[in-house]
Parts: structure tokens; sequence; C-alpha cells
């Protein structure tokens, strides 16, 4: 018999898909629709993220920057190559793939700070050559994106917000797929112990790197496919050492460690974005306000909401108790005296209290 | 081919810009030593020093130069108070990539508060002797660039004398080497490290009134220095404080020299050629020691 918990993480989990499916019915106007096609590409990216960020513990701030590229290169290819749309945004993402292997492999052959130093340099390098090489980039004046499908605008929207649902199932699988292979055991070794999982035989680096790959080829999907929804592309906008944050708390405010981490964070800080947008304008405030939450989360909550939400859930279910528990003095007295009794009756009736009890923390310690 | 004039020029030029990247870099070397921190907000905090400074010439009239008098403090302040209240508050096993997060949460607040406060609009600082300049063999280098440079030296000449001269310098070094062998010998690590984080701020005050003299800023500006800043101690093997400075006044040349055929914009790249090139061939660093070798 299947247990509960697995039953409700299936619940769950069709649940959140048909919420999903059903926002652009329930949707209000194109503007909402289109916040939504935004929180999905923020799904998508900091799932994409999460690859690398979760796995193996490396934090990227330039994912930004492979988005960026994804986004320009499937821009360039439609409007300067002229390939059909759909063609160009895979083929884009192959070239980011494929340039993520020199950069991964400047990046991940140390460990830890330099990872994240060149990863920021990689969005400050990018901004630069895509606005000084305006004769190929269109520089600051940006670059129009010609749209695929001959649709009106909600339509648009609406077509776009299946595609990024689309993708982000395929992300969230391969991410799953990774968690449950002993590929993604390696990586998780890597994030606990990289000494460790290195004198165990673990291809640390080549395990990194390869894992730093497929998180680029996502990462360029997203940004490909919002570069042919939006149409209009700014290096500003596209290699933002902002994105690449939100992305990273996005992922940390969900959960690293959990398949849904990063979409959770995504939809709450990707409404708050917008929220922010709607109300505030264009002010420096949404930088205050990103650095103060990022600050309170890698500081008093770095596990994410997921798992602090699953605690508070474990501690109102009575059958799940931690190995920890508060006995007092008299009550261990009592049960050490009841085993007592019955090892020396012969072992009969070792007391149903205290078998029922080790089997009870021994189903809790294999489930949790 | 550039006439001597101008190469002569760039040469100075890139020697006086080396300078103060090398004081900078020397800040952000230290932070890593002691506690393997790269602290992006190193460059937030510089801007935050010339933003005072110009305010307070603003407003009082007060020249750049002292307003060092009040911000130097201030900043070793927050420096020991960012030590010792939140980094150490991090765990053990992620510190190098949470304090990198917590150090951007704080840099995107400096930003985020500083065009609130001024708006984003570009400021800078006339001062009576802006505009003069000497004449050395052809070449014409502004006075404020040398003052910038003067500090910029007597800034890290004080350091280098604290770190190898004085008590203070051995235990901070001792803490740096080996953490447990320094609690051991008597030291109060905990105390030198905040003391540590607190001149390493110090020196973006000193940088950031440097800075204020000849450069226009705005916000978003640290952005532009943190990439050199972070490729500088990568390249002279992060840690080492004279590996640093050397490759903090190597880069800094280069820069200078390639604005003559490359233009401003492209001859940052430098920056970030010589960090990847240094990643890829040489990850220890060129400079670096024993200390490099492990991250």
């Amino acid at each position: 018999m299947p247990n509960v918990s697995r039953i409700l993480k299936i619940g769950a989990i069709v649940l959140l898909a048909v919420a999903v499916l059903a926002f652009p019915g329930v949707a209000p106007n194109p503007y909402i629709l289109s916040a939504g096609v935004l929180v999905l590409n923020y799904a998508v990216l900091s799932t994409s993220w999460n690859f690398v960020g979760g796995f193996t513990g490396y934090i990227s701030l330039g994912h930004g920057a492979l988005a960026g590229l994804g986004a320009y290169g499937t821009g360039l290819l439609v409007a300067k190559g002229g390939l059909p749309p759909f063609l160009a945004l895979f083929l884009s993402a192959a070239i980011v793939a494929a340039l993520a292997v020199p950069i991964g492999f400047a990046a991940l052959r140390v460990r830890g700070a330099s990872f994240v130093i060149v990863s920021i340099s990689l969005v400050l390098i990018l901004l630069l050559v895509f606005q000084s090489w305006a004769s190929v980039t269109g520089g600051s004046r940006g670059l129009v994106v010609p749209r695929p499908f001959d649709l009106s605008r909600p339509e648009h929207h609406r077509v776009f917000y299946y595609l990024f649902a689309a993708l982000l199932a395929a992300a969230l699988v391969a991410w799953w797929l990774i968690d449950r292979s002993r590929f993604g055991l390696g990586l998780k070794s890597i994030r606990e112990d990289e000494d460790k999982a290195e004198a165990l035989g673990t291809a640390t680096f080549t395990y990194k790197l390869i894992v730093f790959v497929v998180s680029a080829a996502f990462t360029a999907l997203a940004g490909g496919m919002y570069a042919l929804w939006f149409g209009d592309l700014d290096p500003v906008f596209q290699f933002s050492i902002l994105t690449g944050s939100y992305l990273v708390l996005m992922a940390l405010l969900g959960g690293v460690r959990q398949l849904f981490g990063p979409v959770a964070g995504a939809i709450i800080v990707g409404v708050a974005l917008e929220y922010f947008k709607v109300e505030y304008g264009d002010t420096p405030l949404h930088l205050v306000a990103t650095g103060l939450l990022l600050a309170l989360v890698v500081l008093f909550m770095p596990d994410g909401i997921l798992p602090a939400v699953g605690d508070l859930l474990k501690r109102f279910d009575r059958s799940q108790r931690s190995s920890i528990r508060e006995v007092s003095a008299a009550e261990l007295r009592e049960q050490r005296l009841k085993e007592q009794a019955g090892t020396e009756t012969g072992g009969k009736g070792t007391g149903d209290d205290g078998t029922g009890r080790t089997a009870m923390t021994e189903a809790g310690g294999t489930t949790r | 081919m550039p006439s001597g004039a101008l190469l002569f020029q760039s040469v100075i030029l890139g020697l006086l810009l080396g300078g103060l990247y090398a004081l900078l870099a020397s800040g952000l070397t230290l932070y890593f030593g002691i506690m393997r921190v790269v602290m992006i907000a190193h460059s937030a905090f510089l801007i935050l020093a010339a933003y005072l400074a110009w305010y307070l010439h603003e407003s009082v009239g007060l020249d750049p130069l002292l307003s060092m008098i009040g911000t130097v403090p201030l900043f070793f302040a927050a420096g020991v108070g960012l030590q010792r209240a939140l980094l150490t508050r991090l765990r053990p096993a992620t510190l190098t990539m949470m304090s990198v997060l917590l150090t951007f949460a704080i840099a995107l607040l400096i930003e985020g508060l500083l065009g609130y406060a001024f708006t984003g609009t570009q400021r800078r600082i006339n001062l009576g002797y802006s505009s003069a300049g000497l004449e050395l063999f052809g070449a014409r280098i502004a006075v404020v660039k040398l003052i910038a440079f003067g500090l910029a030296a007597v800034a890290l000449t004080t350091l280098y004398l604290l770190l190898k001269r004085t008590k203070f310098g051995w235990a901070l070094r001792a803490t740096i080497q080996h953490r447990d062998a320094a609690r051991l010998l008597g030291i109060d690590t905990d105390r030198v490290a905040g003391f540590g984080f607190g001149i390493g701020l110090a020196t973006a005050a000193i940088g950031g009134t440097a800075l204020s003299l000849d450069t226009t800023i705005y916000p978003s500006l640290h952005w532009h220095w943190i990439g050199p800043l972070m490729a500088i101690i990568v390249v002279g093997g992060l840690g080492s404080v004279p590996g640093a400075a050397i490759a903090a006044m190597i880069l800094g040349l280069a820069q200078s020299l390639l604005q003559i055929p490359l233009g401003t914009t492209w001859a940052q790249t430098v920056f970030y050629v010589a960090l990847f090139a240094t990643l890829a061939f040489r990850p220890q660093g060129f400079f670096g020691g024993r200390l490099a070798q492990r991250f």
C-alpha cells in the first residue's frame, strides 16, 4: 500500500499542474496573463539555476548572462540569420551549452570562490561586449526579434504561457531524474564534502562541468523563449547582474534541495516584483527590497521556505515524531522498570508500549 | 603608432590607476585571507565613501580629503560590525558561498539607498584644483590624480607597516595563516578577524575619497569596479596582498595602454581576459602562495 505522504505529494503536484494550466482561463486581462508568463519564465530560469546551485552547492550569480546569451543567440539567428524561430531557439541553446564548456572549465577547476567570481565577471563582460558591439547586437538601441506567430496580443501571451509551462515541466523532469540517479548522488556528495567525494572516486570536476552545461542549456532555452515572446532585447536588461540575483533569491527562498523549491520561490518573488513595479514604478527601492530579502533569507532561512513549511507540518503530525523527544525522568524510569519486568518474565511481554514506540521512532527516522 | 608623449602619458596614468586598484584589492585580499569571504560589497562601500565626500563637499564645502577624518573610522566600525554581527552567523560549511550572497545583498542595499537618497544623477566634485595639471616630459598629469595616487600609496604603506611591524599585524597574519594555531598561542582570533575586516573596509573609505576627486560618480558605478578588483585578486593569487598589488599595477597599466588602440570600453575587457586565462592555466594565481592553492 502506498503511504499517505506519497499520495499527498502526488496530489499536490497534480493540483499545482492543474492550477498552472488553468491560469490563462481565469486571468482577468492580458496584463495579468503576461505577468504569469514572466513568472513562469522565472520559474524555468531558477529551476535551471538549481541544477548547479541545488545539487553541487556552487552558487552562480551569472545565470542571467547565460539567459541573455540564449536570448541574443535566438534573436540574432532569427533576425539576422533568417532561421525559423524554434530551430533558432534550440540552435542557440546548443551554442550556449558549447560555450558553457570553456566557461565551466575556467570556473570549476578550483573550489568555491573563483566560481562566483567568474559568474559575476561573465555578466559584466557580456554587458560590455553586447553594448559596445553595436553593429551586430544593435547595442543600446536594442534588438527587435520578429514574432514567431501571427496572433493577437492576448493569444500570443496564451501560447507562450503554455510553451513556458512545457519548458518548466521538462526542466523539472530533468532535475527529478538527476536527483534520483547515481550522477545526482555524486553531485550531492560534492555539495556535502567535495574532498571526501573526490577521495571516494567521484569525478568531481567532470560531474560539475556536466551539470553546469545542462544548467546552461536549460537557462539558454528559457532566455531564447523569452526573446521570442517579448520580441525586444536590450543588453542592460539581458545582461543584468540583478536577473542573476533574482534567480538565486528565488531558489534559496523556495529551497534549493526541493524539486519545487525554485518554482515556489519564483512565484513569490516574481509576483512581488510585478507588484513592486506597479506600485512604486522604477525607483531604486526594488534594489533595497531585493537586497533586504536576500540578506534575510541567507541569514535566517538558508534552507528555504518549503523545508520550513514541511517542518511546521511535521510538528502537527503526531505519527512522525522526530527522534529527539522530551521525556521526563519519571517516565523514563517507569519505562525502564517495565522493560526489566518484561525480560525477567522471559521476554514474552516486552510491553506493547516499548516495542510500539521504538517502531514508531524508526518509521519516523526513515521517512524523514 | 602612437606618439611617445601619448604613450608616456598612458604609462603614467596606468600606474596612477594601478595604485588605486592596489589599495582596493588589498582590502578584498584581507577579507579573503581572514574568512575566505569574497566581499562583493567592497566596491559599493567605495562608492558610498565617494558619495559621502561629495555630499559633505556640496553641503558644507568640506574638502574631500578632510571627509576621511569621518569616513575612515566610520567604515572601520562598519567593517567590524559586519564581520561580528553578520558574517559569523553564517554556517561554516557554506560560508564562502553564503557570504558572497550576503555581501551581494549589502551591495544592492547600498546601491538602492544611494539611488533613493541622491537619485541616479551623475555627480562630480568641483574643486579649485580640479583642472590643475603638471607637465612632465610632454605628458600632462592632473594634480587630483596625483593626490589620489599619493593617498593610495600612503594607505598601502601604512597597511604594510601595520601588518609587518606591529603586534596586531602579527596577530592578524597569524590568524590568516592558521586560525586554530593562532588561537592556541593566545590570540583572540575573533577580535582580530573583526579588526581585519574593519581595516579592509577602511581602505574602501580612503579609496572612495580618492575616487571622488577626479571621477564622475553614480550609484551603479560599483559594478564597474568590482569586476576588475575581483580579477586582480584572482590573478594575484587569492589571499596574497603583495600579489594583488603587483597584479593591480600590471593590469592597471595594461588597461591604460590598451585604451590607445581599443578605446575605453574594450580596454576594460583586459581584466576579464586575464581572469579567465589565469583560472584556465594557473588557477592558484601568479603570485599567490600556499593559501590560494586550496581554493
